[in-house]
């Protein structure tokens, strides 16, 4: 197939796939093989290290397609982060810490629009409990029957799966 | 996917013993007090009846209703909890009372209190693209709920002992349980300690994946949480105070998950995702 015509169908493919990504800029945070399928005994294409570059073209379960300079292929989602750069992420961070720390946090969102409140601090220690809206809460229970059968419905299926023990400790949870 | 929130979870613990009436307050609250005072109390973690756990858990998600009541709309409600019920099934408190709902606020956020007491603010459910992702969310309130992690910083903080007991007593509140133990707000700003979030994300992912679903709902709306213009306003300023950075929570889940889940496939049911109405 000629690389036109392969880009058309993904890009037709892109169109119809609600998980696609279009395009979307990432980065890996370790390094990981890049596979030509979504599973871990696919062939392995190329190898991304910490700090590359990707652009994100789709999802499947755990795994992005990417292109890169390195190759395209599929990796492991938990090896990318999406978005330009990390320092974009450290930069909010220090935006919302800044913001609480001079007492603006959360007041200076428009709300009054919609009249609906926020959650900061102020609000939340200002907060009265409130029974009917509890009672109004707890009417909704759904029973473990019910739950069942409406994951029956949606195809759900259970299945058994172990913890995952923290990898700083090897503790088994 | 669209972003996050629940990382909030943690917070949840508005502990607002709040409102109570009738008794005889003063003298209970001295008899309590002096129980505090032996020292095997403070030791004794989680060892909460399970009408002691729910006492506490109520007056917390009282008080964060006062502060944000349910979104009005009953559908919704109803959904939140089928999914959020089957994903605690998957646990080993399958039974317990677990009540799930969306609350008003355009805060990304959500909320676990002790005995089962989940939220998700409408910032975040609308950040939601399907049922897995949601489903992720309410199972990271979940690990909070069933590791008890509420309950043992209530604990340390000495407070637990006297709120269990007053609670279970009589359910309610009041203004000087209040003034004694600190308002919802103070024990909501608290932090729980990093390694619980942690624990709390890879519960998520497995729990998810044992009822059936896609298990990178969660890591999903952790990205989108993380860099998407909802990550950078002040919707997100109690989130991430509360909680470590998604980059991180997403660094250390990748450590803990591995290849562990490279041939697990999952639904994420897109189609039956309940929207919100504009």
């Amino acid at each position: 197939m000629t690389h036109t015509t392969r880009y058309f169908l993904l890009a037709a493919l892109l169109l119809a796939m609600p998980t696609a990504y279009a395009g979307e800029s990432g980065a890996a945070v370790k390094a990981d093989e890049l596979k030509t399928e979504p599973f871990r005994d696919a062939k392995t294409v190329g190898k991304l290290t910490s700090g590359d570059k990707v652009e994100i073209l789709k999802k499947d379960g755990g795994w992005f397609q990417v292109k890169s300079t390195r190759g395209n292929g599929w990796v492991r989602m938990l090896s990318i982060r999406r978005g330009e750069a990390r320092k974009t992420s450290t930069g909010s961070e220090i935006t919302g810490l800044a913001g609480l720390a001079s007492g603006r946090a959360g007041t200076g969102r428009v709300v009054a629009t919609t009249g609906i409140r926020g959650l900061n601090e102020e609000e939340l220690k200002a907060a009265k409990f409130n029974e009917a809206e509890l009672k109004r809460a707890e009417s909704s229970l759904t029973s473990r029957a019910e739950a069942k059968k409406f994951a029956a419905k949606g195809k759900l299926t259970a299945r058994k799966l172990d913890y995952l023990p923290d990898p700083e400790q090897g503790e088994q949870p | 996917m669209k972003p996050i929130a629940n990382w909030l979870t943690g917070l949840g613990l508005l502990l607002c013993l709040g409102a109570a009436h009738g008794f005889n307050l003063g003298q209970e609250l001295r008899n309590a007090a002096s129980e505090l005072q032996k020292p095997d109390k403070s030791s004794r973690l989680g060892g909460y009846s399970e009408e002691e756990e729910t006492a506490i858990g109520r007056q917390i998600a009282g008080s964060l209703l006062g502060a944000a009541p349910l979104v009005k709309d009953q559908q919704l409600q109803k959904y939140v909890n089928n999914v959020g019920r089957w994903v605690a099934s998957q646990s080993e408190r399958p039974d317990l009372a677990w009540h799930f709902g969306v609350i008003e606020s355009q805060d990304i956020n959500a909320f676990a209190a002790p005995g089962g007491y989940i939220f998700v603010t409408r910032g975040l459910y609308r950040l939601l693209d399907n049922e897995a992702e949601l489903a992720g969310v309410l199972a990271h309130e979940i690990g909070h709920v069933i590791r008890k992690h509420h309950l043992k910083i209530l604990q340390q903080s000495k407070l637990v002992d006297l709120g269990g007991k007053l609670l279970a007593k009589q359910v309610g509140g009041d203004e000087k349980i209040h003034n004694l133990i600190g308002s919802g707000a103070e024990i909501v700003s608290r932090s729980l300690d990093k390694n619980a979030e942690f624990e709390a994300d890879r519960i998520a992912v497995v729990l998810a994946a044992r009822a059936g679903y896609d298990a990178f709902g969660l890591p999903e709306v952790l990205q989108e949480i993380g860099h998407s213009a909802a990550g950078n306003s002040g919707s997100v300023a109690l989130l991430f105070k509360t909680h470590p950075h998604p980059d991180e929570r997403l660094t250390k889940l990748g450590d803990a998950v591995g290849s562990n889940f490279d041939g697990l496939k999952g639904l994420t049911l897109a189609n039956r995702f309940y929207r919100l109405k504009p």
